[in-house]
């Protein structure tokens, strides 16, 4: 009895792996991305950049702007979705953008994500300040990651295309 | 007792925010390593001004497939943000002239980031940077008033960094580093509270805003990057930032941040579309965070980092002085009420020393069923009993009253009394400050001048809380008021345990003025200098005795005179070859042989000339060394003469003058002897020589008066200048 247990486990953690291979196997592109800040006083602000699906689910966490975890659990949204597991996010982690200033990062997005429904999301927030969900949100299909598209919070707008 | 109101905002300030800045020093200091130890990794190019950045994007451009930016760190690193030719997304250190990658960046390490965030923001967020801006500002205020404390304490701003009294040795080195800390200290707190108000938004904004950028002419020929003459005359060192075109649109353009400014380039033409030029406010947060970082310098980072300790410091000897204060100002309780009492006794006391004093006079006046009465000098009024009055005060910075007795002199004016009332007065302070007693010669004098006031004896000075001196005052009081007091001395506070050993060699006989010599060898190696003092404590009354050490090879000369009932010179006097004696040796640096005076002095009397011993003993190289001894008789020089002579003959003692005080012929005193040498003395003090006087507190004041004299109608200067310039040293009891 205890064996079969055993098997039945083993066959679904391999089939649970194979899953999850299969899914990385998609190919990912690289896209630069520029953000542009409005002029606005204050702290640094925090971009989050995310994926998220048809549902409004949050999917996969792109880019954040700002490396200070301390002030993580104030992107509220982000942080329920972010927060429960805490992936390593170092890699795709730089610094806080001030008012006027912009920024060019290369995010990453799977391949199957793009004209399938999905968005990308850019939530912003600046200490004392407001907190903007969805400063910058948009599908994304193969015309919209060559586009420049208006924020409506710290962000005047952001601009993407797609790495050669 | 009522403090100044500047020494009281300085510790009130220091209490209310003492947590805060002792969080923020012992952050401070861990955060200081962080530059320093960034500035120990290999990645600093030492010749931006060298390189231009067409260099620099030449050398990229052939090793990366695209650039995204490039900026140069405080610390001088180049760091790259490239794809590179495998497409992948990197950042890293680059050599610019190479374009090669040199390392990986630096990660903060989990120290540094909770450091910062204490530091910063006391892990309370917007809450605790409050604070800590705050706190910062506050430590601006604690420094302005220290700042005047020193200046008030040494006379004035312009004697701010001139010498400190050594009278407490916490005092000292809060005074001292306070002053050598002085500008560290200010620029920290200042670029801290700078920080804090950039961020609280409270300094004028600027925006930087660049012209509708717009490509001038299409037409214009497209030129190869590396030629914009821009690129080619700007060097590296000059720039913070420069960030490539996003895409190939020509709407696209090169932004280039420099120190002073940002510039805005056309990507196929160099043309300087838009130039931004950073205001004073942006300026001044970048050498803010410079100069509170200590990015960039090690040496100013190291800075830094002893003037955190020396807050800790501060804090420390700051706090200890307050408590010692607050028990020195322990005040007698009055038994018998101030109408009832016959001796008054007015203090004025700064830091507490005075009533120290005072309170063992009023003790001893008390042991010996006297009725006294203690208070301070401001709360002066008429007493109806009494007959003495007894004012013992310092003074305060340039000739001032202590804060307990700036309304004296207007009392003085109001009160009037039905009898006649006889007075003493004694001024406590420092040779060292030009205003010595000042300002007890100041109530002296009003005293004189009053009808209720009866002079008994002269006001008496007493230099650097002398317990001698003023046990001497005291038996002088009680001499004329044919009262017998007497001061009991504060026992020692001292571990008997932590007592050194010392072997007595030999011990001369007893000379006709009951004086003796006895030499003394350390039973454990002990570093000690002719100058220094040996502490012992007789176990009848573990009273401290201190006597002057002569050093002579490795042993110690004493010169006692045997006091009739005297416990220790008793003691002393009893001892025979290789006895034990438990003792200490206290250093004394303000009484060392002059390392670098050509011509030097010494003026002793009496036993006072044990140190001289030993200071002629070192006097190795041929220095001229001058002693003038004073002394009873002829036959008193006989436990010294074979040294004496010895000194002559080797040269080592240049001239040798002895004052004989109680010979029949020629009856004279050490001072007399200083007073027909005016110009001898005025030359070798403007040659920078130096005047060294040991012995006893009575012939110390004679010669003072008479240097006095001459340094004023010789050299048109006063004696505290060369006492500040150490010049003249001494040691007497």
């Amino acid at each position: 009895m205890k064996n079969t247990k055993f098997i039945l486990a083993s066959i679904f953690s391999i089939l649970f792996i194979g899953m999850l291979t299969s899914f990385t196997a998609v190919e990912n592109s690289k896209y630069k991305c520029m953000i542009q800040m409005k002029n606005y006083t204050g702290e640094g602000a925090y971009v989050v950049i995310s994926l998220i699906n048809n549902q409004g689910e949050y999917q996969q966490t792109l880019y954040v702007q700002g490396n200070d975890d301390e002030w993580y659990s104030d992107i509220t949204e982000w942080w329920k979705f972010h927060g429960k597991r805490r992936p390593d996010i170092d890699a795709i982690t730089g610094e806080t953008i001030s008012g006027g200033e912009r920024k060019i990062s290369i995010i990453e997005i799977p391949n199957d994500k793009i004209d399938a429904g999905y968005k990308i999301r850019f939530e912003t927030a600046v200490e004392d300040q407001e907190y903007y969900t969805d400063d910058v949100e948009f599908e994304l299909t193969s015309q919209s990651v060559k586009s420049k598209v208006e924020g409506k919070g710290f962000i005047r707008y952001i601009r993407m295309i797609p790495q050669k | 007792m009522i403090i100044s109101i500047w020494r009281y905002s300085h510790l009130l300030l220091a209490i209310s925010s003492s947590l805060f800045i002792v969080i923020a020093s012992i952050t401070g200091s861990i955060l200081a390593f962080e530059p320093i130890s960034n500035q120990l990794q290999p990645f600093a190019i030492h010749n931006l001004d060298e390189i231009s950045i067409t260099e620099m994007v030449t050398a990229l451009q052939s090793e990366y497939e695209e650039i995204i930016d490039v900026s140069v760190t405080n610390d001088d690193f180049v760091i790259a943000s490239v794809i590179t030719q495998e497409g992948n997304s990197e950042t890293f250190y680059i050599h610019p002239s190479s374009g090669k990658k040199v390392g990986n960046l630096i990660e903060k390490e989990g120290i540094y980031k909770f450091a910062t965030n204490l530091h910063r923001s006391l892990f309370l967020k917007s809450t605790g940077r409050f604070i800590v801006g705050f706190v910062s500002f506050l430590l601006l205020l604690i420094i302005i008033t220290g700042t005047i404390l020193i200046a008030k304490r040494q006379g004035g701003f312009k004697r701010f960094f001139s010498k400190v009294v050594k009278e407490d040795a916490k005092q000292y080195y809060h005074i001292q580093l306070g002053k050598l800390c002085w500008i560290p200290l200010v620029i920290i707190t200042l670029t801290g509270v700078y920080l804090s108000l950039e961020k609280f938004s409270l300094l004028p904004n600027y925006k930087v805003t660049h012209q509708a950028v717009e490509a001038s002419e299409t037409a214009k020929k497209h030129i190869e990057t590396a030629n914009f003459s821009i690129f080619q005359n700007t060097m590296l060192a000059e720039i913070k930032t420069i960030e490539f075109p996003f895409s190939e649109a020509p709407e696209d353009y090169f932004l280039l941040e420099l120190k002073n400014k940002e510039l805005v380039i056309h990507q196929y033409t160099g043309e300087i579309l838009s130039v931004y030029e950073y205001p004073i406010v942006a300026l001044a947060s970048y050498w803010s965070l410079l100069l509170h970082t200590g990015q960039g310098s090690i040496i100013w980072a190291i800075v830094l980092l002893l003037t955190s300790f020396s807050i800790l410091y501060f804090m420390y000897s700051g706090f200890a002085m307050t408590l010692k204060r607050t028990k020195k100002q322990h005040i007698p309780k009055n038994i018998y009420k101030k109408s009832t009492a016959k001796f008054i006794i007015l203090v004025g006391s700064e830091t507490g020393n005075t009533y120290r004093f005072a309170s063992m006079f009023f003790d001893a006046l008390i042991a010996n069923g006297q009725k006294a009465f203690i208070t301070q000098l401001n709360t002066f009024e008429t007493y109806e009993n009494a007959e003495h009055l007894i004012i013992m005060t310092a003074t305060y910075g340039e000739g001032e009253a202590p804060s307990n007795a700036k309304n004296f002199l207007s009392l003085l004016k109001k009160t009037s009394f039905d009898q006649k009332i006889k007075y003493s007065v004694v001024g406590f302070g420092s040779l060292m400050y030009p205003d010595y007693c000042k300002y007890a010669i100041d109530i002296d004098q009003s005293l004189q001048g009053h009808k209720n006031f009866e002079a008994t004896i002269p006001i008496y000075k007493i230099n650097n809380q002398s317990f001698t001196a003023f046990e001497n005052w005291a038996n002088a009081w009680a001499d004329y008021t044919k009262i017998p007091i007497s001061i009991k001395k504060p026992t020692a506070n001292i571990n008997l345990k932590k007592l050194r050993e010392f072997k007595v060699i030999k011990r001369s006989r007893l000379n006709i003025d009951d004086t003796f010599t006895i030499h003394l060898q350390p039973v454990k190696k002990q570093k000690f200098q002719s100058g220094d003092l040996l502490s012992i404590y007789p176990e009848k009354d573990l009273i401290e005795r201190q006597y002057s050490i002569g050093k002579i090879g490795n042993e110690i000369i004493l010169s006692v005179k045997k006091h009739e009932f005297g416990i220790c010179s008793s003691y002393l006097s009893q001892l025979s070859e290789n006895d034990i004696v438990k003792a200490k040796i206290k250093r004394n640096p303000e009484f060392h042989f002059p390392k670098y005076a050509n011509d030097i002095i010494m003026i002793a009397n009496g036993t006072g000339i044990a140190p001289f011993l030993g200071m002629i003993n070192e006097n190795t190289d041929a220095r001229n060394l001058y002693l003038f001894w004073g002394t009873r008789t002829k036959a008193s020089t006989a436990i010294y003469k074979e040294i004496l002579d010895e000194s002559i003959a080797s040269d080592r003692l240049t001239n040798l003058h002895i004052s004989y005080s109680q010979e029949t012929t020629q009856k004279e005193y050490v001072q007399d002897a200083i007073a027909t040498q005016q110009n001898f003395i005025a030359q070798v003090l403007q040659n920078d020589g130096v005047i060294l006087i040991c012995g006893s507190v009575a012939m110390q004041n004679q010669v003072l008066h008479i240097l006095e004299t001459i340094i004023k109608s010789k050299l048109c200067m006063s004696l505290s200048d060369f006492e500040n310039n150490e010049q003249i040293l001494m040691d007497c009891y």
